[in-house]
């Protein structure tokens, strides 16, 4: 579905939201608290509520081959709209993410909300994205080394005669 | 009018709660096309303030019945209503009203003919159009007196705001059964339900 909002450029936008759409529900309410220092949390109001499916995890064998069905994953979504803050277009909220979180998709709406708002950019992407986004990376790297340590390589032996 | 994009910033929401509030919402739908004549309300549920300038009553049934295989035709260009539809519901929009599974029709007066909406076929019968058709006013206008199941003797109706022609169209489908067009008069809140059993007789 194509939905477009106030957003800064769709490239950073998409960077925030894979980080958030894999930060665990703590790791957000907590961050998001810090970066908003006590003061309450803006009002909104849902355009979509968060809401569980199930979407279909497709794959290619050997990431080139045929498309197949995985499986099926649960997925929650949900989009928000900040109430009003005078002229400026209201900023938008989407979040989805894997599993059944209703409050996770909450948070991680609400942040993306905030974020396209000048004015809690740096303290949102200092406190919550930069953090968050380093630990994913860190965390993918040991995976992919450890998944490269058990690497098996073949060969195929010739016989010479 | 497919591809366009969303406008999420001006997009009007849907229902608070919409589990239960689209079941409240079918049952006052299966309800009026149960009892023709009927009048049904919608209640709680939506914003009170809404960008479409749609009847409250056909914004909530086509939430309610729609998703993404109902195509749904827009008589009157509706941006609003129809990135409300396309958000909420999933539902594709079309330009020929032959292919709607609904339609709404903002100005009754600008209608077209009844025979361009799908009928179903006589083994399909189900795959015709629900129109759900925009009236000043449920009641003071010319009397019409319907019959047929669902009602026990007669009883009387007189929207406000219906062509002439559309009362000839519809007693013109009738030889049709088992295809015909289901029509939902909207006013409002208010829905009156008028399915292709019902006989319509204009005094």
């Amino acid at each position: 579905m194509s939905a477009t909002s106030a957003s800064p450029s769709s490239a950073t936008r998409r960077a925030w939201m894979a980080v958030l759409a894999r930060t665990p529900r703590a790791d957000l309410e907590a961050a998001l608290q810090r970066a908003l220092q006590g003061a309450p949390p803006p009002a909104y109001d849902w355009l979509r509520p968060p809401e569980i499916g199930l979407a279909m995890v497709r794959g290619r064998v050997g990431g080139s081959g045929d498309p197949f069905n995985l499986g099926e994953a649960t997925v929650t979504r949900a989009t928000l709209r900040l109430r009003g803050t005078g002229d400026a277009a209201a900023a938008v909220g989407v979040a989805c993410h894997l599993g059944r979180d209703r409050r996770r998709a909450e948070l991680a709406a609400l942040a993306d909300a905030l974020l396209q708002m000048p004015e809690h950019y740096s303290a949102l992407h200092q406190q919550l994205i930069a953090p968050f986004a380093e630990q994913q990376a860190a965390q993918r790297a040991e995976r992919q080394q450890d998944a490269a340590a058990t690497r098996v390589e073949f060969f195929t032996m010739v016989r010479g005669d | 009018m497919e591809n366009s994009q969303i406008a999420l910033s001006t997009l009007t929401p849907g229902f608070a709660d919409p589990v239960h509030d689209t079941q409240a919402v079918f049952r006052t739908l299966l309800d009026a096309l149960s009892r023709p004549g009927t009048v049904g309300v919608v209640e709680k549920g939506l914003p009170e303030v809404r960008a479409t300038r749609a009847a409250l009553a056909a914004f909530a049934a086509l939430l309610t019945l729609c998703d993404y295989a109902t195509p749904v035709w827009l008589a009157q260009p509706d941006s609003a209503l129809g990135s409300a539809l396309r958000f909420h519901t999933g539902a594709p929009l079309v330009d020929e009203p032959g292919l709607a599974a609904f339609a709404y029709i903002h100005d009754a007066s600008a209608m077209p003919a009844l025979e361009s909406f799908a009928l179903g076929e006589a083994e399909s019968p189900e795959h015709s159009v629900t129109l759900l058709i925009r009236v000043e006013a449920l009641t003071g206008g010319a009397p019409i007196v319907l019959s047929g199941p669902g009602i026990q003797h007669t009883t009387t109706i007189a929207p406000i705001g219906l062509p002439e022609h559309f009362w000839r169209e519809r007693a013109a489908l009738a030889p049709l059964f088992p295809c015909g067009i289901d029509c939902y008069l909207v006013c409002d809140s208010t829905l009156i339900g008028l399915p292709r059993t019902t006989q319509a007789k204009v005094n």
